[in-house]
C-alpha cells in the first residue's frame, strides 16, 4: 500500500509529459531539452556562450538569418544546402524504420546506398541521356539496386537462417571494396581522387540554380522524400502488408498462427527498406555529392539508425528528427567560425541527444507508473469521501 | 607463408578477444552492438595515458605499453557501464543503445583527442602518436617449419590475449558465475528463482565485454595504425560481432571464425604481392574474408541459435 502514495515527482512528471497519447511527442521533446542543457553545460565548461552557439547552429543550417553573407548567397542558400543533406537522411532513416517494424535490423543501409549510388552513376550518370529520361531512370535504378542487396539479406535470413546483422556487415565490406576497385580502375578522376563527376543532366540536385540575385542548390529528391514519408506511413498504417509487417515484428510465432507468411513478409519488408536505402544512395551520391569517394562507407546509414529511433520509427517523427540531426551537423561548421570551438562538439551534442532519447522508454515506464499511483490515490480519496 | 601466419594472428587475436567480450554480454542476454565504441574508448584511454606517462620512462621502454593495456581495459569497462545502465536499469532497446553508444564514443573520443592535444600538450592534432609495439621471436620453436611462424615476430599482446582468453573460457564454462551468466541468456527466470540477481550478472557481463573490447582496441592501435585517431573506427567491432554470431555464441568456434578473418585477410595481401598485381587489385582480394564467411554461413548456419532471451528486457512479472 505504501507504494501507492503519489509523490511530488509523480505529479511533476505527469504534468510535464501531459496526456498519455501525447507521450510519443512529449518524451522526445524532453530528451531534446535535456540534451541541449547538457550540451550547454559542456560549452560553458569550455568557456563558450551556449546561446550564441545554438543560434549559430540554426544560422548555419539556414533556419535563422546570419548577420552578413558572401556574394550571391543568403539564408535560402544555406537552407537549400541543408535540405540537400537532409534528403538522403530521411530516406535512410525510413529504410531503417521499415525493417525495424518487421523486427529486422538493417545495419547495411550504408552499403546499400553505396551500391545503388554506384550502379546508377555508371549506368545513367556517365551517359548522355536527356534530363527527362535520365532522372526517372536514376530513381528506378537506384531503388532497384538497393532493393536487390537488401532483398538478398532477407533471403539469406529466411532461407539459410543467416543473421541479418552479419550478412549486412559482410555485404557492407564487400560492396565497399568492389566499388572502390572499379572506381580506381575505370572511373577515377586523377585530380579529386574520387570518381568522375556525373553529368549535370543525371544529377538529382540542380547546382547553382539562379533565383533573383543569388544561386542555390535545389535538391529535387526532397520532394520525393516528403512523398516517401506519406507513402510509408500509409503503407504501415492502412494496408494489409503494413499490418503483416508489424505483426511479424512483434512476434513471428503469433504472426505465423494468424496465417501470415513470415518469410515472405520479412523479405518484402527488406526489399522496401532496400529500395529506400537505394533512394538515399542516389540522392546522396548523385544529388548532394555528384561523385563517389572510394574506400569510404558513408556514416549516413549508421546515423540513420539513431535518427529513426529518435523519431520513434514513425515516418512523421523521422522527418523532424532528421531535420534536427542534419541541422546540428550542417550548422556546426558555421558555429565553429563564430565561437571558435572544434567541429566535433556538434557530434558530441548529437550523441548526447541520442543518448537521452534512448532513455525515452524508461521515462515512459516511469510516467506510466506515476499515472497509476496518482489514479490509485484519487480512487482512495473518492472512497474516503463516500464513507 | 610465414608472413600470412604472422600477420593473420596479429589481426585475428585482438578481434577474438573483442568477440569474447561480445559473447559474455550476449550470452548473458544483452545484445552488444556497442563493441565498436567500446574498443574505441578503450584505445583512447590507453593512448592518452601513454602520451602522459610515456616521457617518464626511458626511450624504448615497454612498460608504458603494458600500462596502456590496463588503462584501455579500465576505460572500456567504465564506458561499457553506460550500456549496462541503459539496457538494464533504463530498459532501453539494446540494439539502439549499442548504436547510440558507438556514435557517442566516436564523437567524444575525437572531440577530446583534439581538446587534449591542444589544451594539455599544446600542439593541435587529431591523433595520439604511439610507437609501434616490439615483436618477439622465440629462439628454438621458431625454427620448426610452418608452425614455427606462430613463434616468430609476434606481438607481446598476443600472449596476453591468449592467457586472458583461456581464463575467460574457464570462467564461462567451468565456474558458477559462468553458469549463471549462460542461464541469464536462456532462462533468466530460472536464475531469479535460484535467488541470483539477473541484473547484477548481466551488468558484470557487460563490464567484462567493455574491458575485453578496450584491450582489443588498444592492440589494434599498437599494431595496425601505431596511433590513436578516428581511423580506429573502421568496423572491427562489427566484424567481431559477425565473428561471434558465425561462431554460434561459443568461444571455440568463434576463435575459428576470427582466425578465418585474419588468415583470409593476410593471405589476400600475400596473393596480391606474389602475383605482382597492381595495387588496385588488393581491393578485390580484400573481400575474400567476407565472401568466404557468407558462403560458409550458407552451409553452416542452419543450426545457429541465438541465446533465447537475447535482447529481451528482463521483466520479473512476465512468465
Amino acid at each position: 500500500m505504501k507504494k501507492n502514495k503519489a509523490s511530488l515527482t509523480d505529479k511533476i512528471l505527469t504534468k510535464v509529459l501531459g496526456k498519455e497519447k501525447w507521450y510519443g511527442i512529449t518524451i522526445p521533446l524532453l530528451s531534446i531539452l535535456f540534451a541541449l542543457i547538457a550540451g550547454a553545460i559542456l560549452l560553458l565548461l569550455l568557456g563558450k556562450n551556449p546561446i550564441v552557439a545554438y543560434q549559430s547552429l540554426l544560422q548555419g543550417s539556414g533556419l535563422l538569418p546570419k548577420e552578413n553573407y558572401a556574394g550571391g548567397k543568403n539564408m535560402l542558400t544555406d537552407f537549400t544546402s541543408m535540405l540537400n543533406v537532409l534528403t538522403p537522411m530521411i530516406f535512410a532513416a525510413l529504410a531503417v524504420a521499415v525493417a525495424f517494424k518487421a523486427g529486422l535490423f538493417n545495419i547495411g543501409v550504408s552499403g546499400q546506398m553505396l551500391f545503388a549510388g554506384f550502379v546508377a552513376t555508371v549506368t545513367i550518370g556517365y551517359s548522355d541521356l536527356p534530363v527527362y529520361i535520365a532522372l526517372p531512370l536514376v530513381i528506378i535504378v537506384g531503388s532497384a539496386g538497393g532493393a536487390l542487396i537488401a532483398g538478398l539479406i532477407g533471403i539469406l535470413k529466411f532461407k539459410f537462417n543467416i543473421n541479418e546483422v552479419v550478412s549486412s556487415i559482410m555485404l557492407n565490406y564487400i560492396i565497399q571494396y568492389v566499388v572502390s576497385y572499379f572506381i580506381y580502375t575505370n572511373f577515377l578522376d586523377p585530380v579529386s581522387r574520387q570518381s568522375k563527376k556525373i553529368a549535370d543532366t543525371a544529377r538529382l540536385t540542380i547546382v547553382n540554380f539562379p533565383i533573383d540575385k543569388i544561386k542555390i542548390d535545389l535538391p529535387l529528391g526532397f520532394v520525393l522524400a516528403i512523398m516517401a514519408i506519406f507513402v510509408i506511413r500509409f503503407l504501415l498504417k492502412k494496408t494489409k502488408l503494413g499490418y503483416e509487417i508489424k505483426a511479424v515484428g512483434l512476434s513471428t510465432k503469433a504472426a505465423k498462427y494468424a496465417g501470415v507468411s513470415v518469410g515472405k513478409t520479412m523479405i518484402t519488408s527488406m526489399v522496401i527498406s532496400g529500395a529506400l536505402s537505394g533512394l538515399a544512395g542516389v540522392t546522396y551520391y548523385m544529388g548532394y555529392l555528384g561523385s563517389i569517394q572510394p574506400k569510404v562507407l558513408t556514416t549516413v546509414g549508421f546515423d540513420a539508425i539513431a535518427v529513426s529511433l529518435l523519431g520513434n520509427s514513425n515516418p512523421f517523427g523521422i522527418f523532424f528528427s532528421s531535420l534536427l540531426i542534419t541541422g546540428i551537423t550542417k550548422g556546426s561548421t558555421y558555429m565553429t567560425s563564430t565561437i571558435g570551438v572544434s567541429v566535433e562538439i556538434a557530434s558530441v551534442i548529437t550523441g548526447l541527444l541520442l543518448l537521452f532519447s534512448a532513455c525515452g522508454m524508461y521515462v515512459r515506464h516511469l510516467a506510466n507508473k506515476s499515472n497509476d499511483r496518482i489514479k490509485e490515490e484519487q480512487l482512495q480519496q473518492l472512497k474516503g469521501g463516500e464513507q | 607463408m610465414n608472413t600470412v601466419i604472422i600477420d593473420g594472428l596479429a589481426f585475428a587475436l585482438p578481434l577474438f578477444i573483442i568477440a569474447i567480450g561480445g559473447i559474455y554480454s550476449e550470452r548473458s542476454g544483452i545484445t552488444n552492438l556497442a563493441l565498436e565504441g567500446l574498443l574505441g574508448v578503450g584505445a583512447f584511454s590507453g593512448a592518452i595515458c601513454v602520451t602522459i606517462i610515456g616521457p617518464m620512462f626511458g626511450p624504448g621502454s615497454q612498460i608504458p605499453m603494458y600500462i596502456a593495456f590496463l588503462t584501455a581495459m579500465l576505460g572500456g569497462m567504465v564506458y561499457s557501464m553506460l550500456h549496462g545502465v541503459l539496457c538494464i536499469k533504463f530498459k532501453a532497446n539494446q540494439v539502439i543503445s549499442g548504436v547510440v553508444i558507438n556514435i557517442l564514443a566516436m564523437a567524444l573520443t575525437t572531440f577530446f583527442t583534439s581538446q587534449a592535444n591542444e589544451g594539455i600538450f599544446g600542439k593541435p592534432s587529431n591523433k595520439f602518436v604511439l610507437t609501434a609495439s616490439q615483436r618477439i621471436t622465440v629462439p628454438v620453436l621458431s625454427e620448426i617449419p610452418v608452425i614455427g611462424a606462430v613463434f616468430t615476430n609476434f606481438y607481446p599482446y598476443e600472449i596476453i590475449i591468449i592467457v586472458i582468453a583461456v581464463v575467460m573460457f574457464y570462467v564461462l564454462y567451468k565456474t558458477k558465475y559462468g553458469m549463471w551468466l549462460r542461464a541469464c541468456g536462456d532462462n533468466p527466470h530460472a536464475v531469479d528463482a535460484a535467488g541470483v540477481s539477473v541484473s547484477r550478472v548481466r551488468f558484470i557481463a557487460v563490464m567484462i565485454s567493455g574491458a575485453l573490447s578496450g584491450l582489443g582496441g588498444m592492440c589494434f592501435a599498437y599494431s595496425i595504425s601505431a596511433n590513436f585517431s578516428q581511423s580506429i573506427y573502421v568496423g572491427f567491432g562489427y566484424l567481431a560481432i559477425a565473428g561471434l554470431i558465425f561462431g554460434n555464441w561459443k568461444i571455440g568456434p568463434t576463435l575459428g571464425a576470427c582466425l578465418l578473418f585474419g588468415f583470409a585477410r593476410s593471405g589476400g595481401y600475400k596473393i596480391v604481392d606474389i602475383l605482382k598485381m597492381p595495387v588496385s587489385f588488393s581491393d578485390l582480394v580484400m573481400i575474400l574474408p567476407y565472401v568466404l564467411t557468407l558462403l560458409l554461413l550458407v552451409f553452416f548456419s542452419k543450426t545457429n541459435r541465438a541465446p533465447r532471451a537475447l535482447g529481451e528486457i528482463y521483466d520479473k512479472g512476465k512468465r
